[in-house]
């Protein structure tokens, strides 16, 4: 710690800290045209010279980058100061044209109120125009040269934070221009950081062209509802439609999102959306009233449920759904429906993953929080392809890469992004990373790279597991991938000598149920080397959706009530029954799986689908369709005509997370408040929805609440909830387990020790056979960063920039087929499922490997997939035209 | 407005010239002795420029792929350094220099023999694409003033009235 004094101010920081943080940390303003906290200093814009006193000599220096020092005097505003920063503004306006009535960015621009603070008076030097065109070529983003005052942060935070490196500082001199190569559009992730970082109008959000001003804008905070990080959002509304989303710079992301956060929010405004309930009459779905919908359901699971018991009737949640949501719609099913048939899609990715986190540390969810990556020295990346399906915890990865000089390690089937990074890429066919890891493992215990002293304190359970990875030899892992021994034993020796290692494991659809041994084998990995239960180490489970850790916590699974607490446990139980004032079902429900087994052979006959396209998401669609056609009442709820809204008996439409309140848990547990814009929502909340049935069948104390009070009663059952009320989250969320009114949350688990005293290394299983896949291509259902399920496929925006029906192939593999990039491949499964696609070359699909993006509807992509493996072996041939 | 903007913008052309695939394998050596250090991009595009003459689109893609450097960030370094072109030069590269001691010593008047005679101005190329006129501001040999290189060879002293012989010893 220094301690320096910032005009007659006092202040102590960190050693290392600039000038200027510490005078920010002060709460004194320096100004700033080229920083950003984000960003390495890089002292381009001069404003924040100070002059500072140090052993009786007074210098003037910036103070961005300079570090504070014991006993500096420092001083930020005097005269001298004042004047040399207007003499750098008047040297700034020179080229920089002066039409801030007419410009995009008046009132939000940093140049302009800095010219107003300091007072420029005249400009004392002649004008030098400089004339480039206005770009507007580019996806959501518009480029206006003219205005640039190259402070360069648009270019530093695509290369420093995004890894992107699409913008570069082209030509020179009076010249030099933001621009990609030979000025093309841009061709990247589009994440609109470079607009939201430019000071002044260089860079801006088209649609915030000549709609409105960042003042005229109402602001409400909510938390983004595509994946599962809970980035903050500011919906900029101007006449009570969103114009503008922004994230606020002191939310936990610190202002940074990706291009569904930032520009997928006119799904909202989708000319798609449901606005009046349908019921099916006659055959075909008609509008009809909110009454006679909501008395059609009520009716409709009264009368399956007396006619053939309550477990004829299921439930499937979903990860889209606030905590509050998710909790009541449990409640309902368990008291009203009086049934345990309730899942959700994370029941198949999301559960599996956190579900070996937690016989082996004692929650279920990830251990630290997302912040935290970047300060790790290794990464080890399992199936995670960050850049596809969580582009703002990638940027952490990014950070602790070039910053922290971190290894990167990818264990994928994918060539993921992040492989280009300086680590190790070992590749393995969908779904057996958990070989690597063992293997890693196997190799760190033989070699001894582990302290076994502490690990002795902490964890049980060394003997069997080190017993259990007789067969896991790096040797013949390796010859069984197919790769380099040695690259094995490099990986686990980066990781372990690591100082702080993250391991990163992230669902999605190429991810077996059997992902719960992956997940055990990370959890097993970070423990030998003790990478648990301290800052910047742990292991992540990144969720695909919004709340699919919130849905978890809040029991929307047929074995387990809120807080992951047991259906068999009689305490438990009866807790419940106390506080819900009813008799819950005793026998565990059916998963999804199950259930449409079930739902087959007649033995579920009423399914209510509560936001969840289960017929396009779930693996085996001919069986879904096989049950579907078997039920007697479908109800479907949910914001657009999914394909199984399409098929429902009553379709109640419902309102976007950007108008409802309630909460969602992000995969760092954070529980976060969401606001309603002010917009007027279309259809109902899903919680209104479950009151008005809840009145109907029965029982109108169910979901009587407002979703304050309900989060009060989750605090009353779910212990790691306890201390959480809509009073404390406030804006930057409250991160569980939070135990009282007085915790403020728990960034970073197992501090203090495990819940279950110690932990338990759990034994690995013997490898798995990898099927051969002679003759055969293996189809990669993957996950692109521009969509979320097949929920984004509703968002105009997002559709505009990637629309569906492409595969991503290897150029060999092309040149063996013979096709060309833009030709149609036919791709074809061991029945009579086919599908044509238009191929395109990408060093991401190893040789043998065919991408197809599972989001959109129309290509079906679950005809190939099966509940219980994750191998899809197809054929691809050119498609004859 | 805007048309003005769009006449003014000094745009880059895009190179016109394809470069056939099999001649782009040339870059593979120069790939292999620079892969791994992003430092070594400058001497990378030196040697690949000396190779084609320029640095059209394909080959700075090229070497982007292959030394694993973000296209725009080459782009920007060719663009910066007046050394780099994206357009295709003359077969050899007249550098004039127009320095102060030059300039006094009669550079300006072999300038105006080379734009009269051989039909070029600063920054192009002859049509039968032999050469390329560059004016630079010092090379360094101001004792030899004026001085004139041509390709690799420097030429010092010289009397305004024959440049145009030196000249014609290139082909």
């Amino acid at each position: 710690m220094v301690t320096l004094t910032i005009d007659g101010t006092k202040v102590t920081v960190k050693k290392g800290s600039s000038i200027l943080e510490a005078a920010q940390q002060a709460g004194i303003r320096i100004p700033t045209l080229c920083h950003d906290k984000r960003l390495i200093p890089y002292g381009s814009c001069r404003l924040c010279i100070v002059e500072v006193t140090s052993r009786g000599r007074t210098r003037t220096m910036p103070s961005c980058f300079n570090p504070a020092r014991e006993g500096m005097e420092v001083a930020t505003n005097t005269p001298s100061l004042r004047e040399s920063r207007r003499l750098q503004l008047m040297l700034l306006l020179r080229s920089h044209p002066l039409q801030c009535p007419g410009c995009d960015a008046g009132g939000d621009c940093e140049l302009q109120n800095l010219v107003f603070e300091y007072e420029v008076p005249e400009l004392n030097f002649g004008r030098q125009s400089r004339y480039f065109h206005l770009d507007n070529d580019s996806h959501f983003i518009r480029f206006n040269m003219n205005l640039c005052i190259r402070c360069g942060m648009c270019v530093r935070i695509c290369e420093e934070v995004q890894g992107q490196s699409e913008l570069s500082f082209v030509n020179r001199g009076i010249e030099s221009e933001v621009s990609t190569d030979f000025d093309r559009p841009l061709d990247c992730e589009f994440c609109g950081q470079c607009a939201s970082i430019c000071p002044v109008g260089a860079i801006s959000s088209k649609w915030l062209v000549g709609t409105g001003r960042r003042f005229e804008l109402k602001d409400t905070s909510t938390v983004c509802a595509f994946c599962s990080l809970g980035c903050s959002l500011s919906l900029g509304e101007k006449d009570q439609k969103t114009v503008y989303v922004s994230s606020p710079p002191e939310s936990p992301n610190q202002g940074s999102l990706c291009v569904k956060g930032r520009y997928g929010w006119p799904i909202v405004y989708s000319e798609n959306r449901l606005s009046v309930p349908l019921i099916r009459k006659n055959g075909s779905l008609v509008e009809s009233t909110w009454e006679e919908a909501v008395q059609s359901v009520a009716r409709g699971f009264s009368s399956v449920k007396d006619k053939s018991g309550p477990d004829s009737l299921a439930v499937l949640g979903s990860q889209r759904l606030t905590n509050e949501e998710a909790y009541i719609l449990g409640k309902f099913t368990r008291t009203i429906l009086g049934t345990n048939n309730l899942d959700h899609a994370a029941g198949i990715g999301y559960l599996s993953l956190t579900k070996g986190l937690a016989p082996i540390l004692g929650y279920a969810a990830s251990t630290n929080s997302i912040r935290e990556i970047r300060g790790s020295s290794a990464v080890l990346l399992l199936g995670a392809d960050l850049t596809e399906t969580h582009p703002v915890a990638k940027n952490e990865v990014i950070l602790a890469s070039s910053r922290m000089k971190a290894k990167v390690i990818v264990v994928d089937s994918i060539k993921t992004k992040l492989t280009d990074r300086d680590g190790i890429f070992l590749k393995v066919p969908p779904g057996f990373e958990d070989l690597v890891v063992n293997s890693m493992l196997k190799f760190i215990i033989d070699e001894g790279l582990f302290d076994r002293a502490s690990l002795d304190l902490r964890v049980d359970g060394f003997e069997s597991l080190s017993a259990s990875l007789e067969s896991y030899s790096p040797e013949s892992i390796a010859s069984y991938l197919d790769v380099d021994p040695e690259m094995i034993k490099k990986a686990a020796t980066f990781f372990a000598k690591a100082e702080k290692g993250v391991i990163i494991l992230a669902e999605g659809l190429n991810k077996s149920r059997d992902s719960i041994a992956l997940s055990k084998a990370a959890t097993n990995l970070a423990l030998i080397t003790g990478n648990i239960g301290k800052e910047s180490c742990g292991v992540y489970v990144f969720g695909e959706k919004a709340n699919a850790q919130g849905a978890i916590d809040m029991g929307l699974l047929p074995d387990s009530l809120p807080g992951n607490q047991s259906l068999s446990d009689e305490a438990t139980r009866s807790k419940f029954e106390n506080l819900w004032n009813c008799q819950l079902p005793v026998n565990p429900g059916m998963k999804a799986e199950d259930l449409f087994k079930a739902a087959e052979e007649g033995k579920v006959k009423g399914l209510y689908v509560v936001a969840e396209n289960f017929i396009d998401n779930y693996p085996n669609r001919k069986q879904l369709e096989r049950a579907l056609g078997k039920l007697e009442f479908l109800v479907v709820q949910d914001m657009f005509m999914s394909s199984t809204a399409k098929m429902a008996d009553v379709v109640l439409p419902v309102a976007a997370p950007y108008e409802k309140s309630g909460t969602f848990t992000s995969a760092e547990r954070r529980v976060q408040l969401l606001n309603p814009s002010s917009k007027k929502k279309i259809g109902k909340t899903d919680l209104e929805i479950f009151s008005i049935l809840a009145n109907l069948m029965g029982n109108p104390e169910l979901a009587s609440q407002s979703c304050s009070e309900i989060m009060d009663e989750i605090a009353s059952v779910v212990p790691m909830y306890a201390g959480i009320s809509y009073d404390r989250i406030g804006s930057d969320g409250l991160t569980w387990p939070c135990v009282d009114p007085e915790d403020s949350g728990s960034p970073v688990l197992y501090e203090g020790g495990f819940p279950l005293g110690k932990a338990r290394l759990v034994p690995a299983d013997p490898p798995r056979i990898i099927p051969e896949n002679q003759g055969y291509y293996r189809l990669i259902p993957t996950i692109t960063k521009f969509h979320s399920g097949s929920f984004s496929e509703w968002s105009p925006s997002l559709m505009e920039v990637c629309p569906g029906r492409f595969a991503e192939m290897n150029g060999k593999d092309m040149s063996t087929l013979g096709v060309n990039e833009g030709d149609l491949v036919k791709v074809s499964g061991n029945s009579d499922n086919s599908l044509e696609l238009t191929v395109k070359e990408s060093r991401r699909a190893l040789l043998g490997t065919i991408l197809v993006p599972y989001h959109f509807s129309e290509n079906r992509l679950n005809l190939f997939s099966d509940w219980g493996s994750v191998e899809i072996l197809v054929s691809v041939e050119k498609a004859s035209k | 407005m805007q048309e003005r903007d769009a006449l003014l913008k000094k745009k880059v052309q895009d190179s016109v010239e394809q470069i056939p695939r099999d001649k782009l394998e040339l870059l593979d050596p120069i790939i292999e002795k620079y892969q791994g250090s992003t430092s070594y991009l400058i001497p990378a595009l030196k040697e690949a420029q000396e190779m084609f003459g320029y640095l059209p689109m394909e080959v700075q893609r090229k070497l982007s792929k292959g030394l694993n450097i973000p296209a725009p960030h080459i782009y920007g370094v060719v663009t910066f350094y007046s050394f780099f072109t994206i357009t295709p030069r003359g077969r050899h590269t007249i550098r004039l220099c127009l320095g102060t001691a030059c300039y006094v010593k009669g550079a300006k008047e072999m300038l105006e023999i080379i734009v009269r005679e051989i039909g070029i101005n600063v920054g192009e190329t002859s049509k039968d694409g032999r050469f390329t006129l560059e004016a630079v501001r010092c090379l360094g040999a101001c004792g030899l003033a004026p001085v004139m290189m041509i390709g690799e060879d420097t030429h010092g002293n010289i009397i305004p009235s024959a440049t145009l012989g030196i000249i014609e010893g290139y082909q």
